[in-house]
């Protein structure tokens, strides 16, 4: 395992406090919320979990053995198990195996196509980086089902970045991070589980 | 390539400046030194960016002497020296590029144009031999770049993703390419500075396509050209805004892509080009669509 202070780009005399921000920096612009439509998803996933270990792990140094920080265990964990009509397009699609997702994707009926089915169109060209049709796809799902919490931040996720506002054009310049923020990530690790197709 | 990947000197600092020049005119250099002293002339910003990401994962930095200019010799330069091959890799990628983007001229221009095209065709060919003679990878990924783009052009069916899929592939190919060839820093794993690499590139290369395509909309309409946003998919009511959205988007994955990745000795220029320059470059573009509004400041 990598030195948990390198990780979280602070020195070992670093006082609770930096160490805390630090964090909290790394947690917000590494958040998997950022990357739930990208290609290299699992990529920003792994280098959560390894920002969140080396976090628990200066806790731990530091309390003495005793539990780590309350964000421990919150990542990727908690979330109920949302039922899908497409259990092995989101495996497919959770292995990167895109031209595997699309066949099926594409074998369902015209008039069985659901909102989820339109999302998971717009994921899979997503992950291509064909943003253009993605995009298209997410709207249609979204339109179809506004209430689904996981078509509204995919789609919300992509009309950010068709706009400035968005974490890759600004984290290196907003240093705070709210509780807000952290429920906000928690939500959204939890779409990005549910659209992986696993319950965690 | 086409020379939208560069600094915004204003918003950087002498001392990073003055490494991205180093890196410049060693290309430069460098493509006198391995093609032809006319090599020079190809030289483009898009391929200097290129060797900067290969310095910028490179253990050792770069050393940098002082020279003069083959062009001006009053001029004194700074080359960056590096034992990698993130010089030859980026010369040759240069060489190769300007040979297909020559081919591609030739399929599309007028015949007029076509002659100036035939009489440096020879010693394009001749560079192009010797750089994939050395780096096939880089031949054979520019090639099929250009195949993949004539066909995506020619199919009734295409969309603006599939036309710039085969640059925003081939730049995919090339970025991942440096790590096979340059040694890797501590603290980069192979396969994830290859994924990573590899998405920033493909996002990277779409923003080109799609910012060239921009640029070239009101001549390639004129002229009844392909464009990908002169396609029946593309037509919108706003189309100035379709163009930001779409690079904006493109522009904002390779940032995201990117930062996956540990910080470099280059990191700072790096961000300059994607946060500042590329914004500038396209809100320039997009200005040019309100000829009678003043560009606005974000």
């Amino acid at each position: 395992m990598k030195n948990p202070y390198e990780v979280l780009g602070v020195t070992e005399n670093a006082t609770d406090e930096e160490i805390k921000t630090a964090y909290r920096n790394m947690a917000k612009k590494y958040h998997p919320d950022n990357y739930t439509d990208s290609p290299l998803a699992d990529v920003a996933e792994e280098k959560m979990k390894e920002i969140n270990e080396a976090y628990d792990a200066i806790c731990d140094m530091r309390r003495n053995g005793s539990k780590s920080s309350s964000y421990n265990g919150s990542y990727g964990s908690g979330s109920s198990y949302r039922q899908t009509s497409y259990p092995d397009v989101r495996q497919y699609i959770m292995n990167g195996r895109l031209d595997d997702a699309m066949e099926l994707l594409n074998g369902v009926p015209e008039g069985n196509r659901n909102a989820e089915w339109y999302f998971l169109m717009g994921m899979v060209f997503s992950r291509k980086g064909w943003s253009d049709q993605a995009y298209s796809y997410f709207q249609r799902a979204y339109q179809m089902e506004p209430s689904n919490p996981e078509f509204q931040a995919a789609f919300n996720n992509m009309n950010a970045r068709r706009t400035y506002n968005n974490p890759g054009y600004n984290t290196s310049n907003d240093m705070g991070c709210s509780m807000c923020d952290i429920c906000t990530g928690l939500m959204c690790a939890d779409c990005l589980c549910n659209c992986c197709g696993r319950g965690c | 390539m086409f020379g939208y990947i560069k600094v915004d000197k204003a918003n950087l600092l002498g001392k990073e400046f003055e490494a991205y020049k180093g890196i410049y005119c060693s290309l430069c250099k460098q493509l006198g030194k391995d093609y032809s002293i006319l090599a020079r002339f190809i030289l483009s910003y898009d391929c200097t960016f290129y060797a900067m990401l290969a310095l910028d994962l490179a253990p050792d930095p770069p050393c940098y002497r002082q020279g003069r200019c083959r062009f001006d010799p009053l001029k004194k330069c700074n080359y960056a020296q590096s034992e990698t091959e993130a010089l030859p890799l980026a010369a040759a990628l240069s060489v190769v590029s300007a040979y297909y983007k020559l081919m591609d001229n030739l399929h599309d221009s007028p015949w007029y144009k076509r002659i100036a095209y035939r009489l440096v065709q020879p010693f394009f060919a001749r560079w192009r031999k010797k750089a994939a003679k050395k780096y096939a990878e880089i031949d054979a990924s520019v090639k099929k770049m250009t195949e993949n783009q004539w066909r995506a052009e020619d199919a009734p069916d295409c969309v603006l993703d599939r036309a710039a899929e085969p640059t925003a592939v081939m730049l995919s190919e090339m970025c991942a390419l440096l790590t096979e060839y340059i040694p890797l820093r501590n603290g980069l794993e192979k396969d994830r500075t290859k994924r990573i690499l590899s998405a920033t590139g493909y996002f990277i290369g779409r923003w080109i396509y799609l910012v060239d395509a921009a640029d070239d909309y009101e001549k390639d309409q004129k002229h009844h050209n392909f464009n990908p946003f002169l396609l029946p998919s593309s037509q919108t009511d706003d189309l100035p805004a379709y163009i930001e959205a779409s690079l904006n988007h493109a522009l904002s994955e390779a940032l995201l892509s990117y930062s996956l990745s540990e910080a470099g000795r280059y990191d700072s220029i790096i961000q300059n080009v994607l946060r500042i320059s590329c914004v500038n470059i396209q809100n320039n573009i997009i200005s040019q669509f309100h000829p009678n509004t003043e560009d606005s400041e974000r």
